[in-house]
């Protein structure tokens, strides 16, 4: 009892037994495997199953009800199997336009009798140019070998592996070489994870599939767990994470990627004979192809080959036509111009290949980076949207953007990659398509939301709020910035004036210090608050919910260290300003606090008071902390400038240099203080009768020749957060 | 060195010249020209004649034409072109000298003519 299927072949309609038309199948299979390399290929397997088609109509002619096994046989016996033509045509047979390769064709011969001749690309078995499975051949290696060779001369020697193989792929000619190993390292498509590469290796070496896989895969996953790990404890974000990209398991991730482009798919059966070593004939490849067949994925995986054998035949096509064209061209110009002539065509068509491949791998590579980062500071960055996106539109426009204009090209450039490593050259339209509207989406999203989020920020309010200043009597101001209770710790966003976040508040520091020249003789501080908004009336309520305080305690101005946004505030890069005006020769001395608690860019020194409009508008001078200046005509001077050059204002600068004696003391005590007082509780009020303090304290008595009570100095040397309390209290 | 080899060595050299006879005499079908090399005793497969088809007409020394057929498919009748024809007179000469000299060598007689061998 047989099963009888209807097949189309040339135009035909022929019920055929279904062993019979596997027999078929698997025949003219490997006449296309015969005849890869001819020139005209399709032309031979369509006469020959013209051929055959005609025979089996002749069969059903006669009456048969079908074609069974023994009209397939009898039709492939009177055909011949490609072993048979070995026997006839080991060499091609002379024509005209053959003639003018003889020269090549001796080389064939000499090469299929001393497969080590001389070296070529291989133009049968080839990722890019067919270099490294030439050289292969050439060596009598597995090609795999040296692809990741040049992988690892690619990777390590900056590029010098690309020139390499570019110059080669000009230089050496092409030929189709048949392979002279019996075993060959294949990606495994049957059975596969990821790439096939872990199947592949078990085939070669004739192992379980479970050794490599859990090679590969236990140290990744150990990674991946410890980085996890790493991560939620620590609080620590790595925009690269070391999951992938450090330690062992990052090495093998890598090494595999690079083993899944540089070893082949076993596609073809005889690939995957050639894959488990064993000899590749029509019988086996009979066998290893019913088995196949027997396997669920046999189907689908044909459809892939046919559809590939097409797309190379397409192509073929096209470089005959196209080599055909160049030839006959030359023909004309004589032979040597014609050995230039496609010389040079090759060579240019090698470096726009090469150019193209470059780009394509660098876009891709930079798509599959952001998209790593986007996934993965994903965590870091979700909580900010609440900040930043104000309505549904805003968030369906972000969540738009980042599937559609980030996450399409990825997988889109995954896919092709996937597609390119896999050998099927040809892509369905109708997916190019999709996935170009939805990148259109995605990218209408994106415009939408960056049109959006720049409304947000269109109108920028400002409020003044000056602080009253109580004149201090030593004619010298000292600017710290409070510590604060919150111990903040930071992210990578800690820059930008983001100093920390949480569920419901962000806390911003983007505080700038100024210092410019009181029109009068007083000491004056302001601040301003900055917010923008979508319009007038809510950036200036943006701008009124920063809540920033500046405290005096005697000639100390405390600073906060930051402001809090609230969620429904949303960050609209609110920012506070706050001045101080120094009067003619009085002296200022900021304290190295600010310097570390807002940042150095963010403390401008300038000359003119003015409100500041853009970031860079401000001259800044370059300046120090804890070094004392005063105000002159000319702005701002150091005090210890005048040291140096000795013969200025002889009665001040005696002054200057007692100040600064005093001053260098007091520095040295103050740093000494701060760092302990960092060290102690932040409530221990008992800290502040130390002896130094006492010292301290002297010191600026004598300095300012001021009296102050005793508990009241002391309270200036409490830690900032100390010093806030006891305001507050 | 065996026997085989060498005597499809020696067949091969004539393939190309007997089927181009063939073809010169007509318009032929290939299924035809087997049948009649095979009655001359001279076996080609078809999974060889028609790879040899294509690339003579490649170099342009053959044509052909569709011709219906009642029992299948459309046929590929192929003949001679201009070309080939002036390619076919070169071969015949050079065979005529190759017989000749072989003639000569093996019987170490009088040369003889072509048609001996020549269907």
């Amino acid at each position: 009892m047989k099963k009888v299927i209807n097949i189309n072949f040339q135009g035909r309609v022929i019920p055929i037994e279904e062993t019979a038309f596997e027999t078929l199948k698997q025949y003219i299979e490997s006449l296309r495997r015969y005849f890869a390399n001819e020139e005209g290929k399709d032309e031979i397997i369509n006469d020959i199953e013209n051929r055959i088609a005609e025979l089996f109509t002749e069969q059903l002619k006669k009456g048969e009800s079908c074609v069974t096994d023994a009209h397939v046989d009898a039709i492939i016996a009177s055909m011949g199997k490609p072993e048979d033509f070995d026997a006839v045509e080991a060499e091609p047979t002379s024509s005209q336009s053959q003639k003018q390769y003889s020269q090549q064709q001796t080389y064939t011969q000499f090469t299929t009798d001393e497969p080590r001749g001389s070296l070529h690309r291989n133009g049968n078995d080839k990722i890019l140019g067919g270099v490294c499975s030439g050289l292969a051949h050439y060596l009598r290696i597995d090609p795999t070998i040296v692809r990741i060779l040049f992988a690892l001369i690619t990777l390590g020697g900056f590029g010098a592996g690309v020139l390499l193989y570019i110059i080669l792929w000009i230089i050496l000619p092409a030929k189709p070489l048949t392979t002279n190993l019996k075993k060959r390292l294949f990606r495994n498509p049957e059975g596969k994870i990821i790439g096939g590469v872990c199947s592949g290796i078990a085939a070669y070496f004739n192992i379980g599939v479970w050794i490599p896989r859990l090679i590969f895969a236990l140290p990744l996953v150990l990674g991946a767990f410890t980085g996890i790990f790493h991560n939620v404890f620590n609080h620590d974000f790595d925009p690269f994470p070391n999951i992938l990209f450090s330690g062992f398991g990052g090495t093998l991730f890598i090494a595999y990627i690079i083993l899944w482009i540089v070893i082949p798919e076993a596609v073809t059966a005889s690939d995957k004979l050639e894959m488990r070593g064993e000899k590749v004939d029509l019988e086996s490849i009979k066998a290893s192809v019913q088995e196949e067949l027997q396997g669920v994925k046999g189907r689908a995986e044909k459809m892939g080959e046919d559809f590939k054998v097409k797309a190379q035949a397409w192509s073929e096509e096209f470089k005959n036509t196209a080599q055909a064209k160049a030839q006959s061209f030359a023909a004309d110009a004589g032979p040597a111009a014609r050995r230039v002539g496609s010389g040079l065509g090759h060579a240019i068509g090698v470096l726009f290949k090469a150019f193209f491949l470059f780009v394509a791998g660098i876009v891709v590579f930079a798509l599959f980076i952001a998209l790593m980062a986007i996934i993965f500071s994903g965590a870091a960055v979700f909580p900010l949207k609440n900040f930043l996106l104000e309505g549904f539109w805003q968030n369906l426009f972000a969540w738009g953007a980042l599937c559609l204009f980030l996450g399409v090209p990825v997988i889109a450039g995954i896919t092709w990659l996937v597609r390119r490593i896999s050998g099927a050259k040809s892509s369905n339209r109708y997916l190019g398509y999709a996935f170009g509207s939805l990148w259109l989406i995605g990218l209408v999203c994106f415009i939408c939301l960056i049109v959006s989020i720049r409304r947000s920020f269109d109108t920028r309010a400002r409020i003044k709020d000056d602080i009253t200043v109580v004149q201090p009597p030593s004619g010298k101001i000292t600017v710290k910035v409070a510590d604060s209770k919150v111990k903040y710790y930071g992210g990578w966003f800690r820059g930008g004036g983001i100093l920390t976040i949480d569920e419901d508040s962000l806390i911003l520091n983007n505080v700038r210090l100024r210092v410019v020249k009181s029109e009068d003789s007083l000491y004056h501080v302001y601040s301003i608050r900055y917010s923008y908004g979508n319009n007038p009336a809510i950036a200036e309520r943006n701008a009124g919910r920063i809540v920033y305080q500046v405290h005096q305690s005697d000639s100390t101005i405390y600073l906060d260290r930051g402001f809090t946004v609230s969620e429904d505030t949303r960050f609209r890069n609110q920012r506070v300003l706050v001045t101080v005006a120094v009067p003619m020769s009085k002296r200022i001395l900021i304290d190295h606090s600010v310097d570390r608690r807002l940042s150095w860019d963010e403390i401008k020194f300038g000359p003119h008071d003015y409100y500041y409009d853009d970031d860079d508008n401000e001259n800044s001078s370059w300046w120090q902390s804890d070094v004392e200046y005063v105000m002159t005509p000319g702005g701002l001077e150091r005090l210890d400038k005048d040291r140096d050059n000795d013969n200025n204002n002889e009665e001040s600068h005696k002054r200057i240099q007692e100040d600064n004696q005093k001053k260098e003391d007091r520095k040295y005590r103050y740093k000494k203080d701060s760092t302990e007082n960092k060290q102690e509780k932040k409530d221990s009020v008992k800290a502040v009768k130390t002896g130094y303090r006492e010292d301290e304290h002297k010191v600026e008595n004598n300095e300012s020749g001021n009296t102050e009570s005793d508990g009241k100095s002391s309270i200036s040397f409490l830690s900032p957060f100390q010093q806030m309390l006891a305001i507050g209290n | 060195m065996n026997i085989e080899n060498t005597q499809s060595q020696m067949r091969k050299g004539v393939l190309e010249f007997c089927i181009l006879s063939i073809i010169k005499r007509g318009e032929v079908y290939p299924s035809d020209i087997i049948d009649e090399m095979k009655k001359a005793n001279l076996h080609i497969l078809e999974g060889t004649l028609y790879p040899l088809l294509t690339r003579l007409k490649n170099a342009e020394l053959l044509t052909y034409r569709w011709v219906e057929s009642s029992s299948g498919p459309p046929r590929k009748y192929f003949s001679l072109t201009e070309k080939g024809a002036a390619f076919y007179s070169d071969l015949q000469s050079t065979w005529d000298e190759l017989a000749n000299a072989v003639h000569a060598i093996t019987q170490n007689g009088q040369s003889i003519s072509s048609n001996n061998f020549n269907q």
